[in-house]
């Protein structure tokens, strides 16, 4: 069981001008399945090319296993790697596809049959391995792709969007299925997606993202409840943002000035009195009652929108400074409130998050490239 | 309800013109000299197997004649596959400085009028100016023949030279289409670089493999320009055709003819066949035997690893030597031998003495340049204003595949026996439509200028979703008219315009049919050979040159126009 170890790794496109992996580090423990998390063109699908060698790195170290892999073809890595359209070889039945790996790497026979069909029923496809990719539906390509990817004799599995081209349903079935596959054989999996459902779901830890940087790395809980950086925040789940300043620090925390003169109390402690901060609060953790009621981080204002989204109920509301921010509550739970009513929105200090400023401005940096 | 019937019978008679003009200038010449062989039969019969005074003499010439051109395009062909097909992996795969220069090369070669490179390459081998200046004489004799192989050497240069471009090309096209995809899944499973090529990447592109193979094949069966400037003692089929054909053994010509017109016809629809059907083949496992597969593996392994670089180098040598050193040889010796022969050191052997002296070349020569252009002119104007209907009707039509198909047919025929067809068809002993002269040329040269617009603007409307934009500007109420006019003629023009520049060039390169229906009104390319013929080196020279500057130009255009 290999780990994977990226150290200070760069890639650049097109002469240097677009920088798609930004000296990044990063390290896979064995065993793990890590997520590469991003918005579209944040260098998560060239950081997987690099790890599986059909990219090399501009700068940098790539260590799979004790073994330093830079230079090193792809076939020479012994990885396996799913790719996005299934990437099965039209002209070869389903068979011919999953002992693909055996037979170019010279194995015997015996060893190559058993393997193909320990792969096969595996993935449940044994009875169709005379079928050609075409007769196949989505979800049954990738499932060959899978077993194909790992009939190589891997050790690590590289998923590329492996999920992407498939239909909601069976994307959902397919991800615990995965999961599983991964547990039960022992391996170490790098999967890269766009969908933070996904990656919520079946990591064991994310690597959050961005314009060819790593933001974050961490379980799904603590990129949820402890995001170091605003963008994560947001990326992860949803978040409401709230400019303000510090006006008041003490032993429990924070008085933040929100614009229009709304107070709210953090309990963060590591602000200085007068720094510009971003308050974020997630749209699930806020309450809601009828009328303007002065209460500790209540904020007043008025439903500007309502929407029934089926187990949730989901609120706009215009606070008096002009900010809209969401509110999210179960359906079910209390009653709904209609448009166009008073209302004050309500959060618990210890359910929000204080981040800097940003010096590039906070739609910048929320922005998704 | 009545104006819907009135463009109903506008429409109907539109596809009748249409069909009827391809059926008359187009598929008719190609096809009759078919006819013509069956209906005159026993007199051909006589004259080639059993004729009063030399008995089969005829028959044993055309088995020897294309014995030889057909070696000639077997062997060409598989040096084509072996350069041609690491050049197109290589211009697929790789970006790199130079690479649109490269292509132009490549493209260069497709529309470079043969016979003045025939002269280029005689000159680069077996003169002292080309690359005999290194040793201070001729590398080869111009009658050289490799030995085993038996092809004639300058031949064979020549060939390969014409005809790699149509594997190269086809190839480069189906690998930039192709899922990258399966290249890495096959390299993350094992496969190193060459048993990716072999198991993967080569069953997917066979098809084109194949299409580029027929039809370098077809070309390099037919070529006349370049071959008769570089034949010296040898004769070909096609030459063979010229030849009889001037000595007025038209029975034996057209029997050869005909042989020709079904060779190519049969390779090209069974090509067609094969690739339409499944799209992909399923190989044969042929290694199957572990053992030796074990031992390829190895090979290829270690093929793929540090050495793979020479076979890139190999490629690009090959082209460097046969297309670009000829074309930089002819533009050299126009300056060498401009004032004086650097042989003799005569001036009576230079440029300009042959120019303007007493041969006076160079009013033969404009002379020639006019009526080429003029040919040229209307040819490809008339071929576009059938092509561009035509592809209309291939697109939208049932029969339009079997157009499609019927009109590759031209492409791929013997120009030779293509003039012959004319010649016999609409010339004085057939229809009397015209002489041999400019207009014959014209309707010859309008043969192959329909296909070659026809293809280019095909696929011109493939590559961009016609029919979604068209039914759009339906949908916003125009006219079936008014949305040619103002949605698809417009999209397709890039590809109308490349295709009128590739006919233009043709035909102004053309040899092989001018020949037989020039009479007295000589082109260019036909001088060219006459003049290599007559030992005029430096006034072929010339011409060569002043031919191969045209379409540098020529080229420069349809770059332009190609890739803006």
């Amino acid at each position: 069981m290999p780990d994977v170890k990226l150290v200070n790794v760069t890639k650049t496109f097109a002469k240097g001008r677009i920088v798609a992996v930004d000296h990044i580090d990063l390290h896979v423990r064995n065993g793990e399945y890590l997520t590469l998390l991003g918005p579209s063109g944040c260098g998560k699908t060239t950081t997987l090319r690099m790890i599986a060698g059909l990219i090399e790195p501009d700068e940098g170290m790539i260590y799979i296993g004790d073994k330093l892999v830079t230079g090193l073809p792809p076939e020479d890595r012994d990885i396996g790697y799913v790719f996005q359209q299934y990437a099965l070889f039209p002209h070869m039945d389903v068979w011919d596809n999953v002992t693909y790996g055996p037979t170019v790497k010279a194995w015997i026979e015996e060893k190559r049959d058993r393997i193909g069909r320990e792969m096969l029923e595996m993935v449940k496809l044994y009875d169709r391995s005379d079928a050609v990719p075409r007769e196949l539906s989505g979800g049954m390509m990738q499932r060959v792709a899978l077993a194909r990817a790992l009939a190589a004799g891997a050790r690590l599995l590289l998923l590329d969007e492996p999920l992407g081209a498939l239909d909601a349903k069976i994307r959902f079935e397919l991800r615990y299925e995965l999961r599983k596959l991964v547990n039960d054989l022992g391996l170490t999996a790098v999967h890269v997606t766009h969908d933070q459902g996904e990656a919520m779901a079946i990591s064991d830890r994310i690597a959050l993202m961005k314009k060819g940087k790593i933001l974050q790395v961490g379980t799904p809980q603590e990129l949820y409840m402890k995001p170091k950086h605003v963008f994560v925040a947001n990326f992860i789940g949803e978040s409401n943002f709230l400019e303000g300043y510090v006006v008041e620090t003490d032993d429990r925390g924070c008085i933040i000035e929100l614009r229009g003169g709304l107070i709210a109390h953090a309990i963060d402690k590591t602000r200085r009195k007068g720094e510009r901060v971003v308050l974020a609060i997630r749209p699930e953790t806020l309450s809601i009652e009828k009328g303007h009621k002065k209460v500790l981080n209540g904020l007043p204002g008025y439903i500007e929108r309502f929407r029934f989204e089926g187990t949730d109920v989901r609120y706009e509301v215009t606070l008096k400074n002009e900010d809209t921010i969401v509110i999210v509550r179960p359906a079910l739970m209390g009653e709904w409130i209609n448009e166009g009513e008073s209302v004050t929105a309500r959060f618990s200090p210890d359910k929000s998050y204080l981040f800097t400023y940003p010096t590039a401005g906070l739609r910048r940096e929320l922005a998704l490239e | 309800m009545k104006g819907s019937s009135r463009r109903k019978l506008i429409a109907r008679t539109a596809i009748f013109a249409v069909l009827t003009s391809v059926g008359i200038f187009v598929l008719l010449p190609t096809f009759y000299l078919i006819s013509f062989t069956l209906t005159q039969w026993t007199e051909i019969y006589t004259d080639v197997f059993v004729n009063p005074l030399i008995g089969d003499a005829n028959w044993q010439q055309i088995l020897r004649f294309s014995a030889l051109s057909f070696r000639l395009s077997f062997v060409a062909v598989a040096l084509d596959f072996l350069f041609g097909v690491p050049l197109a992996y290589f211009l697929a795969r790789k970006r790199f400085f130079g690479k649109a220069f490269l292509e132009d090369i490549i493209t260069l070669s497709l529309v470079i009028p043969t016979s003045g490179f025939g002269v280029a390459t005689l000159l680069t081998w077996t003169g002292i100016s080309g690359l005999g200046a290194l040793i201070g004489k001729g590398i080869f004799e111009a009658s050289y023949v490799i030995p085993f192989i038996n092809v004639p050497f300058l031949m064979l240069i020549v060939h390969v030279a014409l005809t790699f471009p149509y594997i190269v090309q086809t190839l480069q096209a189906k690998l930039e289409d192709l899922e990258p995809a399966f290249e890495r899944a096959s390299r993350t499973l094992g496969a190193s670089a060459f048993t990716t090529f072999r198991k993967i990447i080569f069953p997917l592109s066979l098809p084109a493999l194949l299409s580029g193979g027929v039809l370098a094949f077809a070309r390099s069966l037919g070529e006349t320009g370049a071959t008769m400037v570089v034949a010296s003692v040898h004769t070909t089929a096609p030459m063979a055709i010229v030849r009889w054909v001037s000595e007025f053994k038209l029975a034996t010509a057209s029997f050869l003819g005909f042989i020709l017109i079904i060779v190519a016809t049969v390779a090209i629809l069974s090509v067609e066949f094969l690739t339409r059907r499944g799209g992909t083949f399923k190989i044969p496992k042929f290694f199957l035997a572990f053992r030796i597969e074990d031992k390829i593996l190895k090979r290829e392994k270690f093929l793929s690893g540090k050495s793979r670089w020479i076979k890139d180098i190999a490629s690009l040598s090959a082209v460097a030597i046969v297309v670009v050193l000829p074309v930089i040889v002819v533009l050299a010796s126009v300056g060498t031998y401009w004032s004086v022969d650097p042989d003799t050191g005569l001036f009576r052997g230079s440029v300009l003495y042959q120019l303007f002296g007493p041969p006076n070349y160079f009013n033969a020569l404009m002379k020639a340049t006019s009526t080429s252009f003029l040919v040229a002119a209307i040819a490809t104007y008339i071929a576009a204003c059938i092509a561009i209907p035509s592809v209309y009707l291939i697109e939208r039509y049932r029969f339009g595949r079997i157009l499609r198909y019927l009109l590759r047919i031209p492409l791929i025929v013997p120009t030779s026996a293509l003039g012959l067809s004319v010649l016999l068809l609409w010339g004085p002993s057939g229809l009397r439509l015209a002489m041999p002269g400019i207009w014959l040329i014209i309707i010859t040269h309008m043969v192959f200028s329909v296909p070659v617009v026809v293809e280019s603007t095909i696929a011109g409307y493939e590559g961009s979703e016609i029919r979604m934009y068209e039914n759009a500007s339906r949908t916003l109420g125009a006219t079936p008219y008014d949305a040619i006019e103002t949605v698809s003629l417009p999209m397709l023009k890039r590809g109308i315009f490349a295709g009128v520049i590739l006919s233009f060039t043709r035909s102004l390169g053309e040899t092989g049919a001018t020949f037989l229906v020039m009479g007295s009104d000589v082109t260019v390319p036909p001088l060219v050979v006459n003049m290599a013929e007559a030992l005029a080196i430096p006034a072929a020279l010339f011409a060569s040159a002043y031919l191969i500057a045209l379409s540098l130009l020529l080229l420069l255009l349809f770059r332009v126009v190609v890739r803006r």
